[in-house]
């Protein structure tokens, strides 16, 4: 697996394409939301800067360039090359995926550190590890379930729009509007509950045991995305 | 050679919703020996082969290689090498790194810089993949299945676009595995590959086998065939023959030096010229086209 994400690290820095779309845009849409902080925060609040900042980096950080990478890998036959080794499936698409994951993290990391320094510390950093990680999870299982339904690099302009856009507009509409009205229907759309998790997370006030339930939305989607994948997810090309 | 199976194939059955492609195949392949399983167009060699690597999971039937399931990765390919039929490389990855890559994911051992040496390679070592001409990354698709010297090595098409020259250093790479004791399971479009190298052979035609042996065993199946021009008013043959136009004679024989010896003496005697003669034994590709026909 690691051979693998080593290799993959290596081709991601080598295609300057994938490196500025899935790595330098993200960081400059979120870098614009911490320097004008102070009117996103009147606009929702500081969590909800960190929310959107989180699923910027995850819906194009690791969403789409994961996506865009196994459907280039399967077109190509590459992933078929792998199946040919010793590596078992599961290790292929660890090994695949790691290097954007580690990536993205690295990136929502580092943001959210610069973030908390500039406009001041969340209220529980534990409790926005917790949300981070779940979201991430959840955006690698959309990411492979997309995969199954995406024929080409190309295609994957396509198919990621939705989830990619969706997550985001949810991210904006929990983070401004909050969750007194339509409490359930915001809480049950993907990144709804994640991005409640990081307004608690960040603004505080609110009670542990309320906020830990939020995990359960965003983790049912994992498993509905992962159950997806497994049906869907295709090694070589449609012939 | 030894005659224990390496690969042992029964009752191989594969579907594609309602397409029957492989029904009821059954054979071996035996350590050591060169097995080609040749076939027309759409006869299910690739879904048969690609099964056997462990690619697809037959609909019925039972697959084994050295002992084992082919999609058990871990127990049986540090032992095979898999040349696929088309390549399958990264563009962004260099000549070195795709072979040092798929080796380290196989787990055999060897030198990266004496196998691109075997294939041709090595002045292309730090060229990206995508750079490379298609005779290249077909050198370099053999280079990831001769690395670490396997048991086992399937080429799939491995001549394919390959000059004249690639094609010989291709085929003395394969000998030389062969006199270290590797088995190699092979399919090719070129017959002539298959007649001069193969141990044996299944043929295979609508997804399952017409015939399986030794080229000899195959050949001898077919009569041999003498062609000539007759000159109008000749005597009668002293061999059974079908005369077409323009004088042109036809004669079928599994006794081909025999009845060549009989025609020449009796064409001496009579002082009758045979025109544009010609006897050939039987080939692959007739075996082939009595099969498509």
């Amino acid at each position: 697996m690691l051979t693998i994400a080593r290799s993959e690290l290596v081709q991601i820095f080598r295609n300057r394409l994938v490196l500025v779309t899935s790595f330098v845009m993200p960081i400059a849409v979120s870098a614009f939301f911490v320097y004008r902080h102070e009117i996103f925060a009147q606009l929702g609040s500081l969590g909800y800067i960190a929310a959107v900042v989180l699923f910027t980096v995850g819906a194009f950080g690791l969403y789409t360039s994961t996506v865009t990478t196994l459907a280039s890998r399967r077109q190509n036959l590459f992933l078929k090359r792998l199946r040919s080794t010793a590596v078992s499936d599961a290790g292929i698409l660890a090994g695949l995926v790691a290097p954007a994951t580690v990536l993205s993290l690295v990136q929502v990391s580092g943001i959210l550190i610069v973030f908390g320094l500039v406009a001041g510390r969340p209220d529980n950093v534990g409790l926005l590890i917790l949300a981070v990680l779940a979201t991430m999870a959840m955006m690698i299982g959309l990411a492979l379930a997309t995969a199954g339904v995406t024929n080409s690099p190309e295609h994957a302009q396509v198919t990621t729009l939705p989830v990619s856009l969706g997550v985001i507009a949810v991210a904006s509409w929990v983070g401004i509007t909050g969750t007194e009205n339509l409490e359930l229907v915001k809480r049950l759309l993907p990144g709804g509950a994640a991005t409640e998790l990081m307004l608690n997370a960040w603004n505080g006030g609110v009670a542990l045991s309320d906020s830990l339930i939020l995990l359960a939305p965003t983790l049912a989607w994992v498993v509905v995305a992962v159950t997806f994948a497994v049906r869907m997810f295709r090694w070589e090309p449609r012939r | 050679m030894s005659t224990s199976p390496v690969i042992e194939v029964e009752r191989l059955n594969l579907k594609y919703g309602d397409f029957h492609a492989v029904r009821d195949l059954s054979f071996q392949v035996r350590a050591g020996e060169l097995y080609a399983l040749l076939g027309t167009n759409g006869a299910g060699k690739t879904s048969t082969l690609e099964t056997v690597e462990g690619h697809r999971t037959p609909t019925s039937g039972a697959v084994r290689v050295f002992g084992h399931s082919p999609r058990d990765r871990a127990a049986v390919r540090p032992r095979m090498g898999i040349m696929l039929q088309e390549s399958g490389f990264s563009p962004d990855l260099t000549v070195r790194e795709s072979v040092a890559l798929i080796g380290r994911l196989t787990r055999r051992d060897d030198d990266v810089a004496r196998v691109l040496g075997v294939v041709g390679l090595t002045g292309k070592a730090k060229t990206v993949v995508g750079q490379l001409s298609g005779g290249e990354k077909r050198r370099l698709d053999f280079a990831t299945a001769v690395y670490g010297a396997p048991e086992l090595i399937f080429l799939d098409e491995p001549t394919t676009g390959l000059d004249i020259q690639s094609r010989d250093d291709l085929w003395q790479a394969v000998d030389r595995l062969r006199e270290d004791g590797s088995t190699v399971v092979l399919t090719t479009h070129y017959l002539e590959e298959a007649q001069q190298r193969a141990d044996r052979i299944g043929l295979m035609h609508q997804g399952v086998f017409h015939r399986e042996g030794t080229v000899a065993e195959l050949t001898r199946t077919l009569p041999a065939v003498i062609t000539f021009t007759l000159p109008g008013a000749a005597p009668a043959l002293p061999l059974p023959g079908v005369a077409g136009a323009g004088g042109v004679v036809r004669i079928e024989t599994f006794q081909l030096q025999k009845d060549l010896h009989l025609l020449l003496a009796w064409a001496q005697d009579h002082a009758v010229e045979l025109s544009d003669l010609s006897a050939g034994a039987t080939r692959l590709d007739d075996v082939f086209r009595a099969i498509e026909s």
